[in-house]
């Protein structure tokens, strides 16, 4: 067999796959985005004045941020998470076992992690406040409902919801590192920190990078437990850009407008996947040897 | 940071004292490493307590408490109103099925963009990436109206084939991020003994890379077993559905039977866990495990 | 095995790509797409009707069984019908309708809510009318009047409501008697029911803010009676005016409660569900909620009787120098049926809707505690005190303000939901409050 039908042989299936049925509706959203349409009533083209609406829409952007903030979170997380993967990749006792469970919480469907922290929060009776009442603080604020608050509040969740996804791909990465590199250095004199810092991480620095773009986008475009939770609310205070494109489309009936939103949410993805690998971009890549 | 030279094996009163230090510190991180698993199987704890609760008890004591007389029946409720059997049958076909092409397909491609030169392959690899960005609820009004015209609506292809081509994306990505970083010498080995690319790709990279397999696997079960919003899009009839819907079986119009919500949570968790603890063995010391001899 | 995989994976996608590639983005005029898979309406040819609806049988297993019996009652009277039921919860019920509007493929048979909800559907030609059966010998004057005019745009009737509720203040009568409280008929009375609970360290009212349209029934209500049911008609529809000093006033008077404690903490926080447990474990004294609790206060066996014992129901007071009168309730019809209008068996489909409305009508209150949209003769059923007495209000009742995010255009519904979080949390000032609801009324969507 030629090459080329080699090349084809393991892409096409693939690619052929994703242009039908993930370009179609990126290239559909794009359309209905320069369309007035209910989603019921046939459309009227209007150019770019969803667009122009959307440039304006201070709530739109007040929900760019949120999404924004929440990248920053996330992909500042992913240290810990490589922290801890470091350390269970380590030649220590039961590491086999925390691992597994280390990651049961991400079995969870959104469904139940939501009503977990919805009762976690409960104001009154939710374990962060009886808590937080036994040591002594007697008004602790209401933690889905106050607006200065409620971001933060769902931040965690998300972040913790996540947490096996993330540990899941460092560990089974630095499991792949030669058992034969580490006990060089070690028998060289180096100290698990130095192993760790000096041969570990460079080896999964393509790893790493991946799971930056993983993070960020996955938080651009984040939807499920702020749904659920507070549905956006009090009053904005925690809508997101996905959430955002939903309210419009699906309550306000304004899906031409939802869907300029989701192909502004699909351009800002594309630019920050840009800047990230631009920043982290080396030339070349380091291998097993 | 200086770099000190460590003895490979400490002798003596300063190695000791060293040693001490060593273990308390040791000690430390486990009290650490213990206290984190406490604080993540409690989860599974709070779900089995939920599912043994009413309304009231679920709504209105904290969540760790231990229900005065546990709710059984929301076991059988949730058994006998509704076709759990069939939903859960589906599900284990429907989540196999995807997992399965996804990662083989995620294999292909990432083979083809590290291992071989082409001209458009990064371009290639960046149709994929893009392939992320999109928001689930802008796919479902052009997916519906597709899979409508290729007569997939009420057909559970209809769930696998979208599964598969909106998880490519995150597969091949971590896929590639290992796929750089393994060893060339056993392929190049590999072909001078006249191996061919489909043999050497089946006999010795898939098997390299078994433990990355195993993870992507377990994302994308994890995945496309908690999907529900393409089910209930594409989906209309009760012997396709799948268990992410059977949840809803107890969603009313003014009133909500949590109790029951509780144990079909706890009845879907038990069979992905087990897997995920089949599956998980995989991730093994990855090279060295895998029959890079053979 | 490998080889014969990828070259059947390949052959997939390549079908795939065939058949997409002429597929466009706006649904063609001549496309007939419906679901019904029946040759046609007419005689004796087997129908099949695809109804779509949200009573699962696992939350909602008394309406279910009623729809149930219906169906087969129905089919065995028609044998050449068969009538197939998709059933989801509420939210992932109207995200398919959604979905399936836009690519015309709605069921024979479904759910709908009123006014403002419905217009989209009935701008876009997608339901048909149902003037011939709501004016038939099955239904003629069977409805409670002003239930089947919510459904009606232009003219003309698009769905047949199947469900009407009232929303009463239920109360706690052992908290009540406990702190020498009587039911306030004044809104001052009212007030100062809170305050002597508030002191007392009992939380006045119960409320689940999260869902939003639950703290609205309070706003709807204060500003019905003070501003009268007619100026907030008038405002809804945009020939009035929300900036009317009334109107807000009956804010202001939200803000004031707030500033009471009348509330729950963190209600903004709370969904529905949890609000009302506040209620349900007697922590909290007031409950403003519709009709379709009682159940929870009568026959729910999963509800202690000593809980159920303990709890009344009052009018929401009225307002001294108010124009509303105590005769006035915030409600309306809930679900209605719709028949599609490119229904291949709407004349099938009709005729199902007719029977269902006046089966459902007969037995629901009964067999599922619903108050149906359909007048209810109460004489010879046997039914708890509290649904004979809320039915006489429903008789009494002078005038009923419908749900806000009802008879709102589905834009200017969630402007409302959200300034009503906005409202209760003091996020914004009554005027504000006012000003965003009359831009989002102005703007017509």
């Amino acid at each position: 067999m030629s090459n080329k039908g080699v090349i084809a042989l393991y892409v096409l299936p693939s690619l052929l796959l994703l242009l039908s049925i993930v370009y179609i509706p990126i290239v559909l959203t794009g359309y209905y985005g320069l369309n007035k349409w209910d989603g019921i009533s046939p459309m009227s083209f209007i150019g770019f004045d969803n667009y122009k609406t959307l440039v304006q829409d201070q709530a739109f952007w007040q929900s760019a941020y949120h999404s924004l903030l929440l990248a920053v979170f996330s992909a500042i997380s992913l240290i810990g998470y490589l922290a801890i993967a470091l350390v269970l990749s380590g030649k220590i006792k039961g590491a086999n076992l925390l691992r597994k469970i280390y990651l049961i919480p991400m079995l969870l469907s959104s469904v139940a992690i939501a009503q977990l922290w919805i009762k976690i929060y409960h104001p009154s009776n939710g374990v962060l406040n009886t808590f937080l009442n036994s040591i002594g603080i007697s008004d602790p604020p209401s933690w889905l409902a106050d607006p200065k608050v409620v971001l933060f509040s769902l931040f965690v969740p998300i972040v913790w919801q996540y947490a096996g996804f993330y540990i899941l791909i460092y560990y089974a990465g630095l499991k792949n590192i030669p058992e034969t590199l580490t006990e060089a250095a070690r028998i060289d004199g180096a100290n698990s920190w130095q192993i760790a810092m000096r041969i570990k991480l460079p080896l999964v620095t393509e790893i790493i990078k991946v799971t930056v773009v993983l993070s960020v986008v996955g938080s651009l475009k984040y939807f499920d437990l702020i749904y659920v939770m507070t549905d956006g609310g009090p009053n904005g205070a925690s809508e997101v850009m996905a959430s955002y494109m939903y309210h419009k489309a699906f309550r306000s009936f304004d899906f031409g407008y939802g869907s300029a939103i989701g192909f502004f949410l699909l351009l800002i993805c594309l630019l920050a996947t840009y800047l990230i690998r631009k920043a982290t971009a080396t030339k070349d890549t380091v291998q097993f040897h | 940071m200086k770099t000190e030279v460590i003895p490979a094996y400490p002798l003596g009163a300063p190695g000791a004292a060293r040693q001490a230090g060593r273990r308390a510190g040791m000690g430390l991180m486990y009290l650490a490493l213990i206290l984190v698993a406490v604080l993540q199987i409690l989860p599974l704890i709070w779900l089995m307590l939920f599912s043994l609760k009413n309304n009231q008890e679920v709504l209105g004591a904290p969540p760790f408490s231990i229900p005065t007389n546990p709710h059984w029946e929301n076991y059988v409720n949730v058994w006998e109103s509704g076709n759990i059997g069939v939903y859960f049958l589906n599900s284990v076909w429907i989540t196999a099925g995807a997992v399965i092409l996804t990662v083989l397909l995620a294999s292909f491609v990432t083979y083809a963009v590290t291992r071989m030169k082409w001209r458009a392959r990064s371009f290639v690899l960046g149709l994929f990436m893009v392939g992320l960005m999109i928001p689930v609820h802008s796919t479902l009004i052009p997916l519906f109206s597709t899979f409508q015209k290729l007569h997939l609506i009420d057909n559970p292809s209809s769930l696998i084939l979208s599964y598969t081509a909106f998880n490519l994306p995150t597969t091949i990505m971590i896929l590639l991020g290992f796929y750089y970083a393994l060893p060339r010498e056993v392929e190049e080995a590999a072909i001078m003994d006249g191996c061919s690319v489909n043999r050497m790709f089946l006999r010795i990279i898939l098997p390299m890379t078994s433990s990355v397999l195993a993870t992507t696997g377990i994302i994308n079960m994890i995945y496309n077993w908690n999907e529900f919003i393409f089910v209930n899009t594409f989906i209309s009839s009760d012997v396709y559905k799948t268990l992410t819907v059977g949840v809803q079986n107890f969603i009313g119009q003014y009133t909500t039977d949590w109790g029951a919500i509780g144990a079909t949570l706890m009845i879907s968790i038990l069979p992905i866990l087990l897997a995920f603890l089949i599956m998980s063995e995989r991730i093994v010391e990855g090279i060295s495990a895998g029959s890079v001899k053979g | 095995m490998f080889k014969k995989m990828t070259v059947s994976g390949l052959l997939l996608a390549l079908s795939i790509l065939i058949v997409l590639s002429g597929c466009g983005g706006a649904k063609g005029a001549d496309e007939t797409g419906n679901t019904g898979s029946s040759s046609g309406g007419s005689g004796s040819d087997r129908v099949t009707l695809k109804m779509m609806h949200l009573w699962p049988a696992g939350s909602s297993a008394q309406q279910n069984k009623l729809v149930t019996q219906i169906i087969d009652q129905y089919q065995k009277d028609h044998p050449n019908v068969t009538i197939k039921t998709e059933i989801m919860d509420n939210e992932q019920y109207k995200n398919k309708l959604k979905v399936l509007s836009a690519s015309n493929e709605l069921p024979d048979v479904g759910i709908t809510w009123a006014a403002g909800f419905l217009e989209p559907y009935v701008k876009g030609n997608l339901f048909a009318p149902l003037d011939d059966i709501l004016g038939g010998a099955q239904l003629k004057d069977k409805f409670v009047p002003g239930t089947a005019e919510a459904y009606a745009i232009n003219g003309k009737t698009y769905a047949l409501p199947i469900e009407l509720n009232i929303t009463p203040i239920y109360y706690n009568k052992d908290l009540f008697a406990k702190h020498n409280l009587q039911i306030p008929t004044t809104y001052e009375q009212f007030k100062q029911v809170v305050k002597t609970l508030s002191e007392a360290g009992v939380e006045p009212i119960a409320l689940g803010n999260k869902d939003r349209w639950t703290g609205s029934l309070w706003y709807m209500y204060l500003a019905d009676r003070i501003a009268g049911s007619d100026t907030l008609k008038k405002a809804m529809d945009g020939s009035g005016s929300f900036e009317d000093p009334t109107l807000i006033r009956a804010a202001s008077e939200v803000q004031s409660l707030v500033d009471m404690n009348a509330f729950n903490k963190g209600f903004n926080g709370l969904s529905n569900d949890e609000g009302k447990s506040e209620f349900m474990n007697g922590k909290a004294a007031m409950y403003l909620m519709g009709t379709w609790e009682i159940p929870n206060f009568t026959t729910n066996p999963d509800i202690p009787q000593e809980f159920k014992d303990k709890v009344g129901f009052f009018k929401f007071p009225t307002v001294d120098g108010g124009k509303g009168s105590g005769d006035s309730w915030v409600g309306g019809p809930g679900v209605g049926l719709f028949v599609a209008e490119n229904s291949k068996v709407k004349e099938e489909a009709k005729k199902f809707v007719e029977y269902f409305v006046a089966k459902w009508g007969e037995q629901s209150v009964k067999d599922a505690g619903v108050i149906p949209a359909t007048k209810v003769d109460t004489a010879n059923m046997k039914l708890p005190q509290m649904y004979v007495d809320l039915l006489g209000e429903l008789n009494k009742a002078s005038n009923i303000t419908l749900f806000a995010d009802v008879q709102l255009k589905p834009d200017a519904a969630q402007t409302h939901l959200d300034m009503i979080q906005a409202l209760f949390g003091k996020a914004v000032t009554p005027e504000e409050f006012a000003k965003k609801h009359q831009a989002a009324v102005q703007a017509g969507k």
